[in-house]
């Protein structure tokens, strides 16, 4: 079995990935690297096409469970990354070939209300 | 030249800018950025007559139009700051002396009218928060006089 971890997420974070801080609850913040995977997005209403972003990052589950980050602990929990502050509102777990443990959650996150 | 329809769209465009805390309007623009909520935006309405009777085709028939008004918002509480802009919106253009005095003019006979026809809210989506927004339907009845166009 082809071990993804070091194949494929090792070098891909290590090239992607940017550093990041999450703070959940009223634990200390922990440093991450995530992926971020803010996009273009738009919403219609009513016919009119408003223009935004949807913001996201993703992140290794086992970093995560290193740094002592729960799963029950991640939405809600305030990360910020490449000049920004947000709030995981979703966290889709995205699975691997080795199992969802090994693999990647992505964070969909909201602006912090000013 | 005197085209009631024109100039009730441009009216209820400048109604519509008096709303509180409104910060863009439009008028047919359909592509609006986050930077410019909340936003409205005026779409002009499709206009019907009456006139499938046998008579003369210059003479005057009762027209009415009904165009949509689009407002788009942005807020973790974006359900109940729209339901505000709608009571702003109802109001003010019902209210509106300028706009009732365009259809009442128009049709000498009492037939102008403005009625307020309801509304249409989508489902709220997420964008760099949540986005939602509403049309309302409004119907204005007037004379078209075609020798006045």
């Amino acid at each position: 079995m082809i071990d993804y971890s070091a194949m494929l997420y090792d070098p891909v974070y290590a090239e992607l990935g940017v550093e990041a801080t999450l703070t959940a609850g009223a634990a200390a913040a922990v440093t991450l690297t995530v992926i971020d995977e803010t996009r273009s997005k738009t919403n219609t209403q009513g016919g009119v096409e408003v223009s935004s972003v949807g913001p996201g990052a993703f992140v290794r589950i086992p970093e995560l469970v290193a740094k002592g980050v729960t799963r029950d602990e991640w939405i809600g929990a305030v990360l910020t990354f490449n000049g920004r502050t947000w709030i995981v509102r979703e966290a889709p777990v995205q699975g691997s070939p080795n199992g969802e443990d090994l693999g990647e959650v992505r964070f969909l996150l909201t602006k912090v209300a000013p | 030249m005197v085209d009631v329809r024109e100039d009730i769209l441009a009216r209820l465009l400048e109604v519509v800018a008096t709303i509180p805390n409104i910060r863009s309007v439009y008028r047919n623009n359909v592509n609006v950025d986050e930077t410019e909520l909340p936003s409205a935006v005026v779409l002009d309405g499709d206009e019907e007559t009456n006139d499938a009777q046998n008579r003369p085709s210059k003479m005057p028939m009762i027209a009415q139009m009904t165009p949509d008004i689009i407002i788009i918002h942005q807020d973790p509480n974006v359900g109940s700051e729209l339901d505000v802009f709608r009571r702003e919106l109802i109001k003010r253009v019902l209210a509106d002396t300028e706009l009732n005095n365009l259809v009442a003019k128009s049709s000498p006979r009492g037939d102008g009218a403005i009625r307020y026809l309801g509304c249409q809210v989508g489902n709220c989506g997420w964008l760099r928060t949540l986005h939602g927004g509403f049309k309302a339907n409004f119907m204005f009845k007037y004379a078209l006089r075609p020798e006045q166009l």
